[in-house]
């Protein structure tokens, strides 16, 4: 609610927004390292874009451009025909980073929940970016490469525990066979 | 049944803004061709922009310094040319008053009749037959010379307009495609990044290309002394846009004059071979380094692109023929691709 009273009074006084977008900004992990100079250099290659309620994103198995950070509003993440919800995002939450770098296809789709209010941070944007401020560039691309080599580790670590009661599994699954032969 | 009338009305009133752009646009082609040549020269200049941004400096003062240095260069070109250009306009004009033509065709005549031996006895007649040419040929100097008004307009608006391009031309875009609807919108940018790829090389490495024969055969056609050779060296440069014909007319064009002047078999070799060493040189060394391959234009492609052009917009229009092509080429594939990538076809 005091969420709503303080996004009300936004509209009316344009320094309120600037600080606000830097306070979002600044919670988003690829922003970290910035400055406030740097933070505004990046703002003014955002893109900020407004869905309305039900309003799709992108979708899945679309190519991805770039990411979303959500300035305010909520933002369904679902995969599959029938929508499977995977996540609710809202304010300050961020997706769709992994455009950034590999530019694939959308492993899932998202769509607005409410009115929302998104920046887009792209692909070719972080390109020129590194191409005339590279210091800013640097600290984007390594808070991204530690994002994805954390994710990395999680995985890893998900790999060898799912590795290790498989073959947990497995060995049961021999007992019990050996068990009936016997 | 109403839904059937407003529906018709929409479309007659879609028909009719339609109808009402098209006049619009055809109506400020003028204007709409110095944008294009604006934009082209803005876009040519922008990685000197964002080199001198990445140096430090700020977009606006990266513009600042672009503009004095190119200033220095157009000063140092015009101090140098202009009384040359002059000379040779000037001369041109008086080559075209007839008192000395008879004796130039009687030049080329006979060193055609050298060297075609078949020819030998036969009457060619060839001052009648060019006389109309000659005529021609000062029309459409008339004609230029006509254009030359709305040129000294571009003179002025062109350098004015890169400025602001160069300057803003980053957020202008920005704000265009935030027009552009949520559904569109990343296929939009995806699109433009990719079409910037292509292009950037290719528009930016025909320029450089055109540049360096231009200067090539300026030079060269000053130390053979031939006459008009500035006239020559620029004519040879935009026309080395077009491949097979461009660099061969370069050449003709340069042959013919030496023959309209001199008539000396041995200078026209010298000219030939000059022309032949720049290709050489283009070919192998500038071509590869500096064209893009991306963009492959068929040759009949550009040359009817030329004629399209010139019958629009003149002697602009055939000058940003080529580079209008490429663009459209590239544009058009791109946005096909990435429709189908967005399934939206």
């Amino acid at each position: 609610m005091s969420d709503e009273a303080l996004w009300a009074n936004i509209f009316k006084q344009k320094n309120v927004v600037k600080e606000n977008m830097f306070t979002v900004l600044k919670r988003i992990p690829v922003f970290q390292d910035l400055g406030y100079k740097e933070l505004r250099a990046v703002e003014r290659i955002l893109h900020r874009r407004h869905y309305k309620r039900d309003e799709v994103i992108f979708r899945e198995n679309e190519p991805g451009v770039g990411m979303y950070i959500i300035e305010h509003g909520k933002v369904h993440i679902t995969v599959g025909r029938e929508n499977k919800l995977l996540v609710l995002l809202s304010n300050g939450d961020f997706f769709g980073e992994m455009a950034l770098i590999l530019s694939g296809k959308r492993t899932a789709s998202a769509i607005a929940h409410e009115e929302t209010s998104l920046l887009g941070f792209f692909q070719p944007d972080l390109f020129n970016l590194m191409e005339t401020n590279p210091k800013i560039g640097n600290k984007i691309m390594f808070r991204l490469s530690q994002m994805i080599a954390e994710r990395l580790r999680l995985g890893t670590l998900e790999n060898r525990q799912l590795k290790a009661r498989l073959n947990v599994l497995q060995s049961e699954l021999e007992t019990l066979k050996k068990g009936k032969k016997e | 049944m109403e839904s059937t009338v407003s529906r018709f009305l929409k479309i007659v009133l879609v028909v009719a803004a339609l109808a009402a752009v098209i006049w619009l646009l055809s109506a400020i082609r003028s204007t709409i061709v110095l944008l294009v040549i604006s934009a082209l020269l803005a876009y040519i200049l922008d990685p000197f922009a964002s080199y001198l941004e990445f140096k430090g400096l700020s977009r606006t003062t990266a513009t600042i310094i672009i503009f004095l240095a190119l200033g220095g260069v157009v000063f140092t070109i015009f101090y140098f040319l202009v009384p040359a250009l002059s000379h040779e306009i000037t001369s041109l004009q008086k080559g075209l008053d007839g008192k000395t033509t008879s004796q130039l065709f009687d030049n080329i005549e006979s060193f055609i009749k050298e060297t075609i031996p078949l020819l030998k006895g036969q009457q060619l007649n060839l001052q009648a037959e060019m006389q109309k040419g000659i005529q021609n040929l000062a029309e459409s100097l008339f004609a230029i010379l006509v254009n030359l008004v709305p040129l000294f307009t571009s003179v002025i608006i062109i350098p004015f307009a890169v400025f602001f391009l160069l300057k803003d031309g980053r957020d202008m875009k920005k704000h265009l495609v935030s027009l552009v609807p949520n559904r569109y919108f990343e296929m939009t940018l995806n699109l433009l990044h990719k079409v910037d790829i292509q292009l950037g090389g290719y528009l930016r490495g025909q320029f450089l290309d055109s540049t360096i024969i231009g200067v090539l055969a300026i030079g060269a056609l000053w130390i053979l002394d031939v006459p008009y050779f500035v006239l020559i060296g620029i004519f040879a440069g935009l026309a080395n846009m077009i491949p097979y014909v461009g660099p061969f007319s370069g050449a003709v064009v340069a042959i013919f004059t030496v023959l309209f002047s001199h008539g000396s078999g041995q200078e026209v070799l010298y000219v030939a071979l000059a022309f032949l060493i720049i290709q050489l040189v283009d070919n192998v060394l500038v071509q590869p380094l500096v064209l893009a391959r991306s963009v492959d234009l068929h040759p009949l492609t550009i040359i009817f692109a030329i004629i399209i052009g010139g019958q629009f917009f003149g002697m602009i229009g055939m000058l940003v023929a080529v580079p209008a092509a490429g663009i459209l080429k590239v544009t058009s594939i791109e946005a096909y691709n990435s429709a189908r990538r967005f399934n939206l076809i």
